[in-house]
């Protein structure tokens, strides 16, 4: 019987060698050169397992043992201890439960309850605007379990979650949707489902809002934000959190809301990074 | 800043800002617009299929030649690879023909001036080019240009491409991804926060934000030099064979001689030196020698290519040299004969140094001595940016954006800050360096990196070890000083009376520089100081603070008898009849070579070649010794 003869052991020796070849001397590097990050990674495994990684601010860059934020910035920018406008979001005064604005009725309407996480200003407004302007969206996630717990904690359980929606312009342009960010982080956190596709659409690329009063924003707003057709039937009577990055008069909430009212969704609850403060006269 | 791909009658491909003009002839343009490195993604695999065959085909040695492809299956490649692709499958691809296009264009087109004399648009393009040779720049420089030259957005846009039509330019993506992983286009950085963005895999740079924030979604453009690209020609080698069009119009030919005489008008008018000093037989030796190594030229020949990698040159050709000497012993007028040879030679020169209150502090300095020389002075905060000129007085990040600028490059204090242990910026400086070009790095305080590469004879180093009026460095004296001197630490007003005799004492010689290991110290020690000497003029400055300048100007006035800082004014500046006090010298964050660069602030200039440096701390640490 003829037996064929088994080199299959020298071929992979010579594989190995070849691969030794490629990925270490034609590169031009030496291996040492090359095993460096290799090396550098299990020192910092190692590290790992005597010592605890010291946690520092978001904000501020201090040392804090306490989590994402330390008690200095939690305090400036968060207010933990403040409850918020029911009807806009706002940072408000201990015994309000709306703000003046509010009170008054100049507030969105169509929405049956706000919170805004922090005070839109300082190291926390250049955090938000680092993300939308400077694409960074990654630095999301970092406080992406903090968020969660604040909402679960301020508003009833919804059924969805829908971000509120960029103009396809601008999308292109920044490659994200911050609010679809924010949206898919909660998502993450809580187990809640984001809706997708978006059922809400902008129609119109409308001029950046700064710097506009309240009543122009709504007339600038209006027709601008369409429903996505077909996707009714699945949301009516249905709860959701309207997402969005930051609200000044809330006037892109209030359209937002207005649109999913009117296709039948029961409860529309917003939540939002940041929002303005009231200070007590 | 977005990009189309356009299939021309040829049935080439190219790439094209959206935003930008439709070029004459029959085209075809896909739309929507994409971010740069898409489009070159999406080119690169059409590339790979059609000029290597099939995969099968590819395995084979003896490969196949390039197959001519037709324009319906170049359509038909792109959008069935766009179909396949994860997340670029939800837009809707189409081609337009070129009507249908200009239809939607014209509203556009009517609000762009067009330039009608031929004169003027000679004029702007010129212009144009004088402005942006050698630099890398990002969106938002290009629109900053814009406004420096008063055109808009679209119409620089349109003179970018023509120089990408004519290879003098192109187009980058920001940062670019290969087997290895990404890299920063602008400072080199490989360490990039990856996120997803709607076309996919996306990253941004953190390393150099403070320029303008940079992501792969951004694109950066960049004027190659003429030399460059001669020879390239050259060697058969082009550098962007898909959007090379070889056709150059008389006009171009026309505007290209008179950029040049503009150019060359620098030399023509020659640059009067006229130094307000003299120097030392020592300071004149190394000037002479600086001057002879930046005249050297490299041997002509070829390269054996097998060794050659990147930079390296023949053997005996050095291209930097290291010029080592003491504080305050004249580094920088040093440098000012070997500067002033080179820009009579039509060559372009930059000083770069660490920190702004150098440049500050140098950029007069050449004005005085050089009278007639149109000076660039780029920092941070600095308005203007696209002036050109022959001179360029910079901080080391800015140097990020330039490309193949420079043809000498003095490098200030290389063992400081941010320049130190920095990759991104040792990169920025190769890319900013012409090939042909040479570096000369100073410093008071080598770094054992550098002496070393001089010990493997890959650098020339020269010593001048006395200042240049002979007396020796004032040597630092350390005094014993018990108490915490943290202003926030109650025992402050102990601290203080303590300090306060050796502050009389030195007042008398004159200004007292006071140096604090931390930011956070300088404005309570300043409050302090106020309140316990009320008949002194006292103020302090930090890195971040709004008024710096101005504050330093008037230090250098002599209206301040005591001056609180942090290690912003520890290199580089002159002050007369300065003082030191250290406090705090044992803090972690003085090291040895920032502890001899404070003392060496001392006597610097000629009338008073004496003064004091005290070093005050509780106990001695080996960078005090």
């Amino acid at each position: 019987m003829l037996q064929t003869k088994d080199y299959s052991g020298i071929r992979a020796g010579i594989n190995a060698y070849y691969f030794l070849e490629v990925y270490f001397l034609r590169g031009g590097m030496s291996v040492v050169a090359k095993l460096e990050p290799i090396w550098q990674e299990l020192k910092a495994l190692a590290r790992t397992f005597f010592y605890t990684p010291e946690k520092n601010c978001l904000l501020c860059e201090k040392s804090s043992a306490e989590g994402e934020f330390c008690l200095d910035c939690l305090e400036e920018y968060f207010y933990p201890e403040l409850p918020r406008c029911v009807n806009c979001g706002k940072l408000i005064p201990k015994e309000q439960i709306k703000c003046t604005d509010c009170q008054v009725g100049k507030g969105p309407r169509g929405l049956d309850k706000v919170i805004a996480l922090g005070y839109y200003g300082g190291a926390w407004r250049e955090f938000i605007q680092n993300v939308k302007y400077k694409a960074q969206p990654y630095q999301l996630k970092k406080i992406s379990s903090f968020l969660g717990n604040f909402a679960i904690s301020h508003l009833p359980p919804p059924h969805y979650l829908i971000p509120v929606p960029l103009h396809q312009e601008r999308l292109a342009e920044r490659g994200f949707n911050q609010a679809e960010e924010i949206a898919s982080l909660l998502q993450w956190e809580c187990g809640i489902p984001l809706y997708s596709p978006n059922p809400l659409q902008r129609l119109e690329n409308t001029p950046s809002q700064v710097g506009l009063g309240r009543e122009e924003r709504l007339q600038n707003l209006k027709g601008t934000i369409g429903f996505l057709p077909g996707e009714a039937e699945k949301l009516k009577g249905a709860k959701v959190w309207l997402i969005d990055d930051i609200t000044t008069t809330g006037a892109t909430l209030e359209h937002c809301a207005y649109e999913l009212k009117k296709i039948g969704v029961k409860k529309v609850f917003g939540l939002v990074l940041a929002a303005g403060l009231e200070k007590r006269k | 800043m977005h990009f189309n791909l356009l299939l021309d009658q040829s049935d080439k491909v190219h790439i094209i800002p959206s935003q930008g003009e439709i070029p004459e002839g029959d085209w075809e343009v896909l739309y929507p617009g994409i971010p740069f490195y898409i489009a070159q993604e999406l080119l690169r695999e059409i590339d790979n299929e059609y000029s290597w065959g099939s995969k099968r085909k590819k395995r084979n040695l003896f490969r196949r030649k390039k197959e001519a492809m037709e324009k319906s299956t170049i359509k038909r490649k792109i959008l069935s690879n766009l179909k396949n692709h994860p997340s670029l499958s939800k837009f809707t691809w189409q081609w337009m023909s070129k009507k249908s296009l200009k239809e939607t264009k014209e509203e556009e087109a009517e609000k762009v001036k067009i330039p009608t004399s031929m004169e003027e648009k000679e004029k702007i393009k010129v212009d144009f080019l004088r402005r942006t040779e050698g630099r890398v720049l990002t969106k938002g420089d290009l629109q900053r240009l814009g406004q420096e030259s008063n055109l808009s957005y679209i119409e620089i846009l349109k003179l970018c491409q023509e120089q990408v039509n004519e290879g003098k330019g192109e187009w980058l993506s920001g940062l670019e991804r290969n087997r290895m992983g990404w890299r920063c286009q602008r400072c080199g950085e490989t360490k990039v926060e990856e996120w997803i963005s709607i076309y996919g895999r996306a990253a941004t740079c953190p390393s150099c934000a403070s320029l303008g924030s940079l992501s792969s979604l951004n694109t950066l453009y960049r004027s190659l030099n003429n030399q460059n690209k001669a020879t390239n020609e050259n060697n058969g080698v082009s550098r962007n064979n898909t959007s090379r069009n070889n056709t150059i119009s008389r006009d171009d030919v026309v505007i290209r001689n008179k950029f040049n005489e503009v150019n060359t008008s620098f030399a023509k008018s020659k640059i009067i030196f006229s130094p307000r000093w003299e120097l030392t037989p020592a300071q004149k030796k190394a000037a002479e020698e600086i001057l002879s190594f930046v005249k050297s030229e490299e041997p002509q020949g070829q390269v054996n290519s097998l060794f050659e990698k990147g930079f390296q040159h023949k053997k005996g050709f050095q291209k930097e040299i290291l010029l080592w000497a003491a504080c305050g012993a004249g580094k920088t007028e040093v440098c000012f004969p070997a500067a002033a040879w080179a820009l009579n030679n039509n060559q372009k020169v930059l000083f770069a140094a660490p920190r702004q209150d150098v440049v500050w502090d140098i950029a007069p300095r050449l004005e005085g001595d050089f009278p007639n020389l149109s000076l660039g002075v780029h920092t941070g905060t600095s308005p203007q940016r696209f002036t050109p000129s022959q001179f360029v007085v910079a901080t080391t990040h800015q140097i990020l954006r330039f490309y193949q600028a420079f043809d000498l490059i003095f490098l200030d204090e290389m063992d400081a800050f941010p320049y130190y242990g920095n990759k991104a910026l040792a990169w920025g400086i190769e890319k900013a360096l012409k090939d042909t070009g040479k570096i000369v790095y100073l410093t008071a305080t080598p770094s054992p990196e550098s002496l070393q590469k001089v010990k493997r004879g890959k650098m020339q180093l020269l010593t001048l070890p006395a200042r240049h009026h002979g007396h020796p460095i004032p040597v630092p004296q350390w005094k014993k000083f018990t108490g915490n001197p943290d202003p926030r630490q109650g025992n402050a007003e102990k601290v203080i009376k303590n300090l306060l005799p050796r502050i009389e004492e030195l007042g008398k010689a004159g200004p007292i520089l006071l140096f604090v290991p931390q930011i956070s110290w300088v404005n309570p020690w300043v409050q302090l100081l106020q309140e316990f000497l009320p008949q002194r003029s006292i103020e302090g400055s930090f890195s971040s603070d709004p008024n710096r300048r101005e504050k330093i100007e008037n230090l250098r006035k002599g209206s301040f008898q005591l001056f609180v800082c942090t290690s912003i004014l520890e290199r580089g500046v002159t002050f007369p009849r300065a003082q030191v006090i250290v406090l705090g010298a044992d803090h972690e964050i003085f090291d040895e070579r920032s502890l001899v660069q404070m003392a060496g602030r001392v006597g610097r200039s000629r009338e008073c070649p004496t003064g004091t440096a005290l070093f005050l701390a509780p106990k001695t640490t080996p960078a005090i010794k």
